[in-house]
């Protein structure tokens, strides 16, 4: 009979320190395109053609405006990075895309008015250092699931950060919510958002809860959580890496800033 | 205080009379109002005990002769609460009334006779009409198909009982020189033989324990009630049990000598007897899911503890200690008044429960949401007092009950000491068992979420009634130490002490010495609701935040709550396994499919328990009954030869014998 | 790669060839219904898997007007297969045994059928409860039923799991499943190929290779072209990658339910360390945006990848063993969750559930496809069909997956990563691959433009929720959560 104890002791401490210091764990990762809209190229419409989720638009305006990129759609599968001539879309490693207002996905030209939404520090006062969340599956693939089971295991491991699972709603903060919203899943979803108690926030993790993605739409989806229940983080990406998840939960609890405004991600370190 | 007894049997007469004419209400009135005079009889008589009534006839050159000692009084006075107001109420079948009060006269007058005569031809037959009232009162009411049947089990049962008896009675009257007097009976046994004695205290054993409910008698108790309504079980569990009980202490502490090292045998015996059948019958309470059948094993386990406490009394008394003896006889009566009044209002909520839902069913469907406030403060009060919950009555005899036992260390012989420890963990499981019973009825039975499909409501006469049992169950408890004084004279009659007195000091209840331990349920009412003045401070306090009601979290999905719900069977369940012994329990799932295998369409599921003296016992002797009755059908051989010379053989011996 | 066997069956034929196919030891694999013109006019498709080294053959029925004989109770796996056919497609089939819908939750009702081509279905939904077999006996009252879910306690898909019980022993148990259903393969209407793939990958998230893979072979075959054999290389090494890191999960997971804590924490530890390789080597965790029709669209980053994959097979070997000898963790894993081979067999069970039950059946093996004919590939097989043989056969998955990695790596060839793959109008094809949770097929039809008309996906969790239940009933609840997660579903890849 093995000592899983002692075994467990003797592998030491498996957790990153991120976001502090330390090893985000992505390194390599493939996040959302960087858009040039100076290299595009006129009359071309590869981009828009190669996306499946219609995050990139072409609206046939003067240049520089006439091609609109929605990260909020976006699900990372590069193929407008491949198709374009110029190189107007680039890979990058940015996967901090946690935003408050679902406008900041969008790709403006512009840059960005600040933040102007009044942080509201009584979500730190209260919540700073214990948050409980309830997962609720809407009709993802899966892949949201995975990479948010994986915060609970040792290398990111959530506790240490004060954000705990809950299996009832009853004592949840946070609703998490994954998936497009399938037409089987809305009534449910709305009950445990009814039976959380006030006050209460909405996360929308992966693209198909923000926007519907690849897989909303059709007779059996929806096209995510906008007009089901109000939420006050969105996320993107197919699926959102366990860092992204983390800094969305640390943006939430004001614990670290948003890094993106107007679809651009502010420069230096993706997370804290 | 005859008057009033003689009232009451005449009210009772007369209500026989009138039911047998089909005036039902007429009947309940009077009958009622007879058990109401039989209770003030009780009441105005305590403490002295009743002037002997000679009556003006004789039964077989004996002159009846009805004297209602003060442990009588006491027991008829309690068990006829609940009958009264049983009767009042009457069974919730309409057509069966006339039938049910006939046989409610019968049983009442037959508790009467029980009580108070004191030759043995009167009694047997006093004896017969409790269980002739009994049987009438159950066949009248017709709510179970195979009520014939079980009517037929028990009187079997019964009649076996009444044969031990008979014995022990014609062995008493020999040894007493014939007489069957009962006055003469301890002068008679003195005579006996130590052998001859533990025999006869046997036999009583037998015979009152088969209406009692003493292993293994206690199996007709489930088919019977179980057949009947909760009004027959209130005066079955009551005043009938109360009667057996009386008779059975009576003749083993009055008719059966003080001293010798029989006796220490024969409260072992007794002892042991009482302490399985109260463990046996509480372990099948558990697992029943009918109202009546759960109640009527209860009402086996507490006859159970008072036999205990009996037994004790005989072993205390054989060693020399009449206090500890008259502490521990005094307790059992008491147990049996708490019990009486307690039960008789549970078997009145499973009426109620009945009106309400045409079934005795115990599952969750919030009862106590569609009855009143009356209903749901009786049904808790007699409830905790059967689980014993202080400040109840069954509280105080129960830990009354425990303290006697726990005295087993005065004894000198370390068989003695031995048996009441073993007594004493015997009871402790017992009480365990049948605390977890009455929170499974309860909880089951009354409450849960409201039914959706039906919405009736309990009748207010039944909340009118539990209540006011319920309320008495707590007065007798708070005020147990001004009625204990009833029961001091028949202290120093039967034992020479003053052991009630000294049972209670100020406003505690103590096992004659407040050095050893004491309770009080007089204060323990004033101490509790002022306990509950901060919480409920708490609550006045929290109801200044608004409170935003939601739905049960099922999931996601509305879901109907009754088949979420726990179910007798699934609470008990996992007693059911922990003591597969006794139980042997048995769970069969058929699978009906539809064209192919694999694919399931219907369900049927079975389990039950089963018995311990049913195969044991009762089965090979009705196989042997049956055997022996088809050797002796070839009497009936149809040959008309064969009967003349059976009657020609008749002839030639009667003849023989008279010729002598 | 031998390609399937396409064969004509006339309606009246259907039974008795199903009957002597079955004889015979044949497994119907899986069936879908298809308008090649019009709605009138529908062709049903069985994909039958005659033996195991023989092609599989495709049975092709046109029953025009009239509605087709149920093949469920010779085959009972066919029963669900029919019941979408009837729920997505419209038609309808005599004497099923089962004629309740399957892909649509009581309650909901569809216009019309919603994979008729060029029909835009409205749903309509308010929620009814499930259909479950009919209590009867004196006592049915005293048996309760729990509705557990959809939403979960835990990080967990939704799916609604139904029990009669009582206390502890389960009588009777009906997973409601397809809250999830949203439509996929109605989604594949009118996609290009290449988009078709980005689709693919996104069915069932934690199978994203497995099914990327099905689908662009099925497209490989409707178009006749030859995938270069680096890129054929490098898809055994993606599809190995993923099933090394689900069954690390699933096996974290069963140590999840037995509360062994260390154990789990382990497990999932080397999860996240499989699933940091994927993302060194291939640039998403999941394996995600590789694997496109023709071959792959970009070279993975291999350096360091055979030393990463060497410490991870010294740490799970570690951890193999220990596993493995935690008596208290197999003590609740040792009959637990009994299949037997027979039921295996005749449910359709697939993947390591029904490896772990004695049948020595793997697509990479049977019917080879990118580059498995040319590795080392080792089966395990188990004969005891409960959680501690399901555990015991991943754990050899694993081992033998790494080992082939690093031969893989080292044999690797150079050359092109794709070729030019357009199936030309009116083509098909028929591609599976073996996922971490057994047999995925697609079968893909293009249309006159020369995009995606129609795609049909069964997925082994689609299988496998089938098997489920039977290893449920007579068990108790204590075991339940033990045997679902050796058991090792998705409920995306079962709803689509």
């Amino acid at each position: 009979m093995p000592l899983w104890t002692l075994y467990g002791l003797r592998q030491g401490k498996a957790s990153t320190r991120w976001p502090a210091s330390g090893d985000d764990g992505q390194s390599g990762t493939l996040g959302m395109p960087h858009f040039d809209p100076a290299k595009c190229q006129e009359g071309c419409r590869r981009c828009a053609d190669a996306c499946l989720p219609g995050a990139i638009t072409v609206t046939g305006a003067a240049h520089g405006t006439r091609v609109a990129v929605d990260y909020g759609r976006c699900v990372t599968c590069q193929m407008c990075v491949e198709v374009c001539p110029t190189n107007a879309f680039t890979a990058s490693g940015d996967w901090a895309f946690g935003v408050r207002r679902r406008e900041e996905l969008i790709w403006a030209h512009a840059a960005a008015t600040n933040d102007a939404q009044a942080l509201k520090g009584q979500i730190h006062r209260v919540f700073g250092r214990s948050l409980h969340v309830r997962h609720v599956d809407a009709g993802s693939c899966n892949g949201c699931e995975s990479e948010l089971q994986a915060l609970n295991n040792p290398f990111y491991n959530l506790h240490r950060l004060g954000v705990f699972f809950t299996a009832s709603p009853r004592f949840a903060d946070l609703l998490l919510v994954t998936g497009p919203v399938t037409y089987g899943l809305r009534g449910p979803l709305l009950e445990a958002y009814e039976a959380m108690p006030d006050p209460k926030f909405v996360m929308a993790v992966g693209t198909c809860a923000v926007s519907g993605g690849t897989n909303g739409g059709g007779y059996a989806c929806g096209n995510g959580l906008d007009g089901v229940v109000p939420v006050d983080v969105y996320l993107p990406g197919c699926p959102p890496n366990p860092a992204a998840i983390i800094h969305a939960l640390l943006m939430l609890l004001e614990r670290a800033p948003q890094r993106v405004h107007g679809g651009k991600i502010a420069a230096g370190d993706n997370g804290a | 205080m005859p008057e009033l007894l003689i009232a009451a049997c005449g009210l009772w007469l007369t209500g026989l009379l009138l039911a047998l004419l089909r005036f039902s209400t007429a009947s309940r009135l009077l009958i009622g109002i007879g058990a109401a005079a039989g209770v003030a009889a009780a009441v105005s008589a305590l403490p002295q005990g009743g002037a002997v009534l000679a009556l003006p006839f004789a039964l077989a050159d004996q002159t009846v002769r009805l004297h209602y000692a003060p442990e009588a009084l006491w027991l008829m006075g309690f068990g006829l609460v609940p009958a009264a107001l049983a009767v009042w109420l009457c069974s919730p079948v309409r057509s069966g009334r006339p039938g049910w009060l006939a046989g409610a006269a019968l049983s009442l007058l037959g508790a009467l006779g029980v009580y108070g005569v004191q030759d043995g031809y009167s009694f047997l037959i006093a004896w017969e009409l409790l269980s002739l009232g009994g049987a009438v009162m159950i066949l009248s009411e017709r709510l179970s198909p195979s009520s014939g049947r079980s009517i037929l089990f028990m009187l079997a049962l019964l009649e076996v009982g009444s044969v031990a008896i008979m014995l022990a009675l014609l062995l008493l009257a020999q040894s007493a020189g014939g007489s069957m007097d009962f006055a003469r009976f301890l002068a008679g046994a003195q005579t006996m033989s130590g052998g001859l004695r533990i025999f006869v205290g046997a036999l009583l054993v037998i015979g009152f324990g088969a209406k009692l409910g003493l292993l293994p008698f206690y199996e007709w108790f489930p088919a019977a009630y179980g057949a009947g309504s909760g009004a027959s079980g209130a005066i079955m569990s009551g005043v009938v049990l109360n009667a057996a009980f009386f008779a059975l202490a009576r003749g083993l502490i009055d008719w059966l000598p003080s001293g010798g090292d029989w006796l220490f045998r024969l409260g072992v015996g007794v002892t042991a007897v009482g302490v399985l059948s109260s463990i046996l019958a509480v372990l099948y309470a558990f697992q029943q899911d009918d109202w009546r059948r759960l109640l009527s094993f209860s009402s086996a386990e507490n006859a159970g503890i008072a036999v205990i406490a009996l037994g004790a009394s005989l072993i205390f008394r054989e060693d020399g200690h009449s206090d500890l003896a008259g502490l521990a006889w005094t307790v059992a009566l008491l147990h049996l008044a708490g019990h009486a009044l307690a039960k008789g209002g549970l078997f009145l909520c499973a009426d109620g429960v009945y009106g309400a839902s045409g079934a005795y069913r115990i599952s969750q469907r919030g009862w106590l949401r569609a009855a009143g406030l009356a209903f749901g403060i009786g049904a808790l009060f007699t409830a905790m007092s059967l689980a014993a919950m202080p400040p109840q009555m069954g509280f105080a005899t129960e830990w009354l009950t425990f303290q006697t036992v726990f005295q087993g260390y005065h004894l000198s012989s370390l068989a003695g000491r031995l048996t009441l420890a073993l007594a004493g963990a015997g009871l402790a499981l017992t009480v365990a068992i049948a605390f977890a019973t009455f929170v499974k009825l309860l909880g089951i039975g009354l409450l849960g979420a409201a039914d959706q499909t039906k919405s009736t409501r309990i009748g207010a006469e039944y909340g009118l009634a539990v209540v006011l049992l319920g309320l008495a169950v707590l007065a007798a408890a708070v005020g147990l130490p001004v009625w204990l004084i009833a029961l001091d004279d028949a202290d120093v009659v039967q034992f020479g002490v003053h052991s009630a007195q000294a049972m209670s000091s100020d406003w505690l209840l103590v096992p004659l010495t407040d050095k050893f331990a004491f309770i009080s349920p007089s204060k323990l009412v004033i101490a509790m609701p002022l306990l509950a003045i901060l919480p409920l401070l708490l609550l006045l306090n929290a109801r200044r935040h608004a409170i935003r009601r939601a739905r049960v979290w099922y999931g996601g999905l509305h879901e109907c709550a009754q088949r979420a719900a726990t179910t007798s069977l699934t609470f008990a369940n996992a007693m059911r396994t922990f003591y597969s012994f006794i139980y042997r329990p048995t769970l069969d799932t058929a699978r009906e499919h539809r064209a192919v295998a694999y694919f399931i369409r219907r369900l049927e599921f079975q389990h039950d328990v089963a018995d311990v003296f049913g195969p044991l016992l009762f089965t090979p002797i009705r196989r042997g009954v049956w055997r022996l009755a088809g050797r002796l059908r070839a009497l009936q051989s149809g040959d008309l030869n064969f009967y003349l010379a059976l009657i020609g053989a008749l002839l030639l011996i009667i003849l023989a014998l008279t010729l002598r | 790669m031998t390609a399937p066997v396409l064969e004509a069956v006339a309606r009246a034929d259907l039974l008795r060839r199903c009957r002597s196919a079955v004889d015979a030891g044949a497994r119907m694999q899986m069936a879908y219904a298809w308008f090649p013109d019009g709605p009138r006019n529908p062709e049903v498709r069985y994909v039958v898997y005659a033996g195991t080294r023989e092609p599989l053959q495709v049975w092709r029925c046109r029953p025009g007007p009239q509605t087709l004989p149920s093949l469920a109770a010779i085959t009972p796996l066919l029963s669900w297969y029919e019941r979408e056919i009837s729920d997505l497609c419209g038609l309808q089939f005599e004497d099923q045994p089962q004629p309740d819908p399957l892909v649509l939750l009581p309650g909901a009702t569809l216009s019309t059928p919603p994979l008729v081509p060029g029909v835009n279905a409205a749903l309509s939904y308010a929620a009814a409860p499930s259909t479950l077999p009919e209590m009867g006996g004196s006592t049915r009252d005293d048996v309760q039923s729990l509705p557990f879910g959809p939403v979960r306690a835990d990080v967990l898909e939704s799916a609604q799991f139904n029990f009669y019980y009582l206390g502890e022993a389960i009588l009777h148990y009906h997973p409601q499943l397809f809250f999830k259903h949203r439509g996929m393969e109605k989604r594949f209407e009118g996609l290009t190929p290449e988009l078709g793939a980005v689709l693919a990958e996104r069915v069932s998230g934690v199978g994203s290779v497995a099914h990327a893979l099905a689908y662009c072979r099925a497209l490989e075959a409707a178009a006749g072209c030859e995938v270069p054999p680096r890129a054929q290389w490098l898809r055994v090494l993606l599809a190995e990658l993923e099933r090394m890191y689900n069954h690390l999960h699933y096996l974290g997971h069963l140590c999840h339910t037995t509360t062994l804590k260390v154990g789990e924490a382990e497990g999932k530890y080397l999860e996240e360390l499989a699933k940091q390789i994927n993302c060194r080597a291939v640039g998403s965790r999941l394996l995600r945006g590789l694997v496109s029709p023709g071959g792959l669209r970009r070279e993975p980053q291999l350096t360091g990848l055979a030393a990463q994959l060497d410490r991870l097979r010294i740490e799970f070997a570690r951890y193999g063993l220990m596993l493995e000898a935690s008596t208290t963790h197999l003590d609740r894993l040792i009959t637990t969750g009994v299949l037997s081979r027979k039921l295996a067999f005749d449910q359709g069970a697939t993947g390591p559930v029904e490896r772990a039950s004695g049948l020595d059946r793997d697509l990479r093996r049977d019917q080879p496809y990118a580059a498995y004919r040319e590795l080392p590939l080792k089966v395990a097989v188990r004969e005891a069909g409960d959680a501690h043989a399901r555990q015991q056969l991943r754990i050899a998955e694993v081992e033998n997956s790494i080992e082939l990695m690093l031969e893989l790596l080292q044999r690797l060839p150079g050359g092109a990563l794709s070729t030019q793959c357009r199936p030309s109008s009116g083509s098909e094809g028929l591609g599976w691959s073996e996922s971490p949770r057994g047999s995925l097929y697609y079968a893909v039809h293009i249309d006159e433009a020369g995009r995606l008309a129609r795609v049909k996906i069964k997925s082994p969790s689609f299988s496998n929720w089938r098997v489920f239940p039977f290893t449920v009933h007579d068990s108790n609840m204590m075991d339940y959560a033990i045997n679902e997660a050796s058991f090792g579903l998705t409920i995306a890849g079962c709803d689509r």
